[in-house]
């Protein structure tokens, strides 16, 4: 898959999922944008990778829960790119994966869900938008929401968090339909939990066991994992799909 | 890079014969970096192709800027101003406006000149006496020809090298007076000048009935073709003309192809055969491309020209032209404007529909 | 493989000379070999025309001659015809448009032919059809009868596959002889037309005759314009002048020369239903045979105050243009072409860098080009081969000021706009010169009928023989009967 001369803005892509996003775009020869909120050194690593991987990439440091933050993330990007070829919104807010420890629905107030709900579309809401008059100057583009596919199937029902994720996907559907007249794609990759990342470093071995017992390909997912079907959508190889969501966990979810 | 930083590059750049490609490349992406930095009109329309200095990694994929784009815009690193000189084109191709551009110092300009023009006009000779069929730089400070030809004259001229115009046209009387010199001295003799003004002095000669046998080592430098002030001769027919009034071969008739929107000229060896070769220094680089999709065109095929001249610091190095071309071993052949297409079907095209509301 | 264009009654293949002419694109080429005629030949070709429509065109009834010009085109729209096979095979070759779009573009053009349609060629042009084959009474009294011409010349232009039917049925309504000259841009289709009329009835194969000379070539030309009666010639400008230079004072000279048209948009049609609906037509408009039609849109004038925005619908209209590159790709370009579009793009690209707000939007590989601009923009035509122009305007009733100055240029104009709006915009487009008003997406479609640049197809070619009131009101009192 050929990214040169592209352009790809991945938030909170200084770790985790975000961080090996980035760098399979630059693997491919790809400009990548990396968005951090806090940890400078770990975005400077990551772009200095990037570059090592044969691709070209650039620091932003944006809070993407603020619009003006935002605002400034996309001028950044565009002034120092020249144009936004991809957007995936991968930024979310900090969520505690504990099958055991878990709050029941008793549990939660309604401001819990609002948190996740704020925290999953008020980022994407805000970069879906500012990037929309790039693409649209363009007549192209692809967007790629994270979700998650304990939308399709809550094997441990995190109330909040699914129900966020869950909006996110309707946010996305509804969206590549009124982009798609456009020419921009919009889709969501959904994985499984993922191990390692800083969400995740928690999770008990009998829970990683018990996934792995329900999962057809037989292991969780890693971050590079999900790089694939990111890439995907982002290539021209998918130019005729949108509004829809992949799942990358081994099978676990089928639809 | 500051200006001076840029300045020093480029020149010991034109100092170093056998620069390589990534020598090339690198001060070609280090220019662009440059000029998108310092020439906001030039950023904005290097934005508009998607192109900045971090997502450029060869001087192929710099983005060219069209010439008429000259006309709309101040394409210059420094302050109009400030500029030691400005050139302008002569308004002929873009319908009376004038491009420009503005030299902050002369002195790449100078360089480039004289390295290149000692080794593709002068060849053997140190000096040689030249007759100018142009007006002197100070009647015409902005034109880069006329600064060309003070260049030639005042580094490879004899001391009594002259200018032989006059006001009102090609002062013929000097001209006559100064090949008949030549003749009965035997000292080579260079006649530079404007394509057309050799049309009008052969014009001038054949009513006269004149022609001249110039000794050997003697060249004839013509440039710009007939922009319509001469009658317009095909590249054969005029070489063969010059040979003939002139008495010198055809490989001794030099063609300039250069513009006021480059630093750097090309020239050919001769025009023995036409249309002859063109190439430039190793500071220039030329590229024949489908000036839809900026993509090179086969090899052989036609195109249109576009040059990357490192010389051109100041304004924009990578220009796209309007001239057509071919590539061919040792440089491209040059073939006149690229002419629009003639109608394929019953919709009017913009060239028609001009020429229409003229009247 | 080798075809042979033009249509010669009387002349046998072997006493021709014949030149080559090659097409080609990607890798199939086609050689057409055209009839380059002497003098002479010219001379014969159309006395035996001229000949033969007196003797058996004259005389056949108008209703005959449809039914046979019906037949003629019903071959062409059955695709297991071997002419209709023919013609899917080497126009896309020859002309370079998609193929896809070539066949359904004939297939539609065609219909136009049919037997209803014809009949509303004739009804367009004569309240009584009946006055082409016998007097008929006047209404200011008296009686008429319609002559065609002896020789219609017709000299055509451009490759828009199938053009030369419109004058050519036109001229066989009105009972003429008529000899066509094919552009060497598409030199077939009516050749292969004439051929099959032939084919059908025998009795008229001498009646109109196809030929060919390279474009420009005065003296061939002159050969023909001065035998004709009327000269119908299709082109630029300057050939058309120059033709006229050759066409004989008394000779009726018909030109239609080079056409703008564009297209308008009421802020009415700009909700976020229908919005992408018309970008979809508008940009139909601009793909059909790549802007080569004098129907074809330059230039959108597009209203703003609607929910979706002029310069979004000018990006629905570039993602329109992005699909319809995929389904019907436009035609390679040669450099000169390219250069063209490049030229218009770089001029567009410069008004954006001047910042006011333009836009320009290009696909891939140039393949299509979309410029948006606000405010006061001259009219001018596009780069053609999908280069379009959306103009913002305040109020649609503001364009037709603007388009005045190029009245003689002006033809078609594709509208979406509710009725009152319609009607109140043709009326100043009218005024303007503007000869043809369509649905938007129908721009590149005319009806049977239509008056092509606001003239008549029939009418114009035909002289009326008057028999006064006087005159039979004085025969009257040498009739035998008379009491």
């Amino acid at each position: 898959m050929d990214f040169q001369d592209k352009v790809v803005l991945v938030t909170g892509s200084s770790r985790g999922i975000g961080a090996a996003i980035a760098k399979a775009f630059a693997g491919e020869g790809a400009a990548v944008a990396v968005n951090y909120l806090t940890n400078a050194e770990a975005a400077e690593a990551v772009t200095a990778e990037c570059r090592k991987l044969g691709g070209e990439a650039s620091v932003f440091q944006a809070d993407v829960t603020d619009n003006d933050a935002i605002t400034g993330l996309v001028d950044g990007v565009l002034e120092t790119f020249g144009k936004i070829d991809v957007l995936v919104n991968n930024a979310f807010r900090p969520y505690v994966f504990d099958p055991e420890n878990r709050r029941m629905f008793w549990e939660l107030d309604w401001s819990d869900y609002q948190t996740q709900i704020d925290g999953a579309l008020i980022s994407t809401h805000g970069l879906c938008k500012a990037v929309l008059p790039a693409m649209k100057r363009r007549a192209q583009g692809s967007i790629i929401n994270i979700a998650s596919d304990l939308v399709a199937r809550p094997t441990i029902p995190y109330h909040d968090y699914t129900t966020a994720k869950a909006a996110l996907t309707g946010f996305s559907r509804n969206l590549a339909v009124e982009l798609g007249p456009f020419g921009i794609r919009v889709n969501c990759v959904a994985p499984g939990i993922v191990y390692p990342t800083d969400a995740t470093r928690g999770t008990k071995e009998d829970v990683k066991d018990m996934l792995i017992a329900n999962t057809p390909m037989r292991r969780i997912a890693a971050p590079k994992d999900v790089t694939g079907p990111v890439l995907f959508l982002a290539s021209d190889w998918s130019r005729f799909m949108t509004g829809q969501t992949l799942y990358v966990d081994g099978g676990l979810v089928m639809e | 890079m500051t200006k001076g930083q840029i300045i020093n590059a480029v020149l010991a750049f034109m100092g170093r014969d056998g620069a390589t490609d990534d020598q090339f490349n690198e001060l070609a992406l280090d220019l662009f970096a440059y000029q998108f930095e310092n020439n906001s009109p030039f950023r904005q329309f290097a934005m508009q192709r998607a192109r900045t200095p971090l997502t450029t990694r060869s001087w192929r994929d710099i983005p060219a800027v069209p010439i008429n784009v000259f006309k709309d815009l101040t394409l210059s690193c420094c302050a109009p101003e400030d500029a030691e000189r400005t050139f302008m084109t002569s308004g002929t191709t873009m319908g009376g406006v004038r491009g420009k551009s503005h030299h902050p110092t002369l002195a790449v300009y100078d360089a480039s000149m004289t390295k290149n023009f000692k080794h593709r006009f002068m060849q053997d000779h140190e000096t040689i006496r030249m007759g100018i069929l142009f007006p002197p730089e100070d009647i015409m400070p902005n034109s880069s020809l006329a600064h060309y030809l003070a260049l030639a004259t005042g580094h490879f001229g004899t001391p009594d090298s002259r200018y032989l115009m006059r006001e009102d046209g090609i002062d013929f009387a000097a001209v006559f007076a100064e090949l008949e010199r030549a003749e009965a001295t035997g000292e080579p003799y260079a006649l530079l000048g404007a394509s057309f003004s050799f049309v009008h002095l052969m014009d001038e000669m054949q009513g006269l009935g004149k022609s001249f046998a110039l000794p050997v080592g003697s060249r004839l430098f013509d440039t710009g073709g007939f922009k319509g002030q001469s009658r317009e001769p095909g590249p054969d027919e005029f070489y063969d003309q010059l040979a003939a009034r002139f008495g010198v071969s055809r490989g001794d008739c030099i063609n300039m192809y250069g513009m006021t929107e480059l630093s750097t000229q090309f020239y050919d060896w001769g025009n023995e055969t036409c249309p002859s070769v063109k190439s430039g220094p190793h500071w220039i680089r030329s590229r024949v491309i489908n000036p839809l999709t900026g993509q090179d065109v086969p090899r052989g095929e036609t195109g249109v020209l576009a040059h990357c001249d490192l010389a051109h610091f100041n304004i924009v190095s990578t220009i796209l032209t309007e001239d057509a071309g071919i590539e061919v071993d040792g440089g491209f052949l040059l073939l006149g404007r690229a002419d629009g297409a003639e109608a394929q079907g019953c919709s009017m095209a913009v060239e028609e529909f001009l020429k229409a509301a003229q009247g | 493989m080798t075809e042979r264009a033009g249509y010669l009654p009387g002349l046998a293949d072997g006493d021709v000379e014949w030149r080559p002419l090659e097409f080609g694109r990607a890798d199939e080429t086609v050689k057409i070999e055209v009839p380059v005629l002497t003098d002479a030949q010219m001379k014969a070709l159309v006395e035996r025309v001229r000949v033969a429509g007196r003797r058996h065109l004259k005389s056949m009834p108008v209703a005959r001659i449809v039914d046979i010009v019906d037949r003629a085109i019903a071959r062409l729209l059955d695709r297991d015809d071997p002419y209709r096979k023919k013609a899917e095979a080497l126009l896309p070759v020859i002309t370079g448009y998609d193929a896809e779009m070539v066949r359904l573009g004939l297939t539609g053009y065609l219909k136009t032919f049919r037997k209803p349609g014809l009949n509303r060629f004739l009804a367009e042009d004569f309240t009584n059809p009946g006055i082409l084959d016998g007097f008929q009474p006047m209404a200011k009294g008296g009686v008429a009868r319609a002559f065609g011409p002896d020789v219609l010349a017709h000299i055509w232009a451009g490759n828009v596959p199938g053009l030369p039917l419109w004058s050519l049925i036109s001229g066989l309504l009105v009972k003429a002889g008529n000899i066509g000259k094919v552009p060497s841009a598409e030199p077939l289709f009516a050749g292969w037309f004439a051929r099959l009329v032939a084919e059908i009835e025998p009795d008229i194969a001498e009646c109109f005759a196809i030929v060919w000379w390279k474009g420009g070539d005065g003296l061939r030309e002159t050969a023909l314009l001065r035998e004709a009666d009327v000269v119908l010639a299709y082109g630029g400008n300057e050939s058309l002048g120059a033709i006229r230079g050759r066409v004989p004072v008394t000779t009726r000279y018909l030109p239609h020369g080079h056409k703008i048209s564009f297209g308008m948009i009421s802020r009415t049609t700009l909700d976020a239903r229908k919005a992408v609906a018309a970008a979809h037509q508008a940009a139909y408009d601009v793909v059909r045979y790549d802007q080569q039609g004098c129907y074809s849109p330059h230039v959108f004038f597009v209203e703003r105050g609607g929910k979706i925005s002029p310069r979004d619908f000018c990006r629905y209209v570039a993602h329109e243009l992005a699909n319809f590159e995929k389904k019907y790709p436009r035609r390679a370009l040669t450099i000169a072409e390219a250069g063209d579009v490049a030229a218009w793009r770089h001029q567009e690209e410069a008004k954006a860098l001047a910042g006011n707000d333009s836009e320009v939007i290009g696909g891939p590989d140039g393949a299509w080009s979309v410029a948006y601009v606000e405010g006061q923009e001259d009219f001018s035509p596009s780069g053609l081969n999908r280069t379009i122009k959306i103009v913002a305007v305040d109020r649609l009733d503001d364009v037709a000021p603007r388009i005045a100055p190029y009245k003689a240029f002006l033809q078609t104009v594709g509208i979406a706009a509710p009725p009152e709006e319609l009607y109140r915009l043709a009326d100043r487009l009218g005024q303007v010169g503007v000869t043809r008003i369509s649905a938007l997406g129908q721009m590149t479609a005319p009806e049977a009928g239509w008056h092509h640049d606001g003239r008549f197809n029939l009418l114009d070619l035909v002289t009326l023989t008057e028999i006064e009131h006087t005159a039979e009101a004085a025969a009257d009192g040498l009739a035998p009967y008379v009491d």
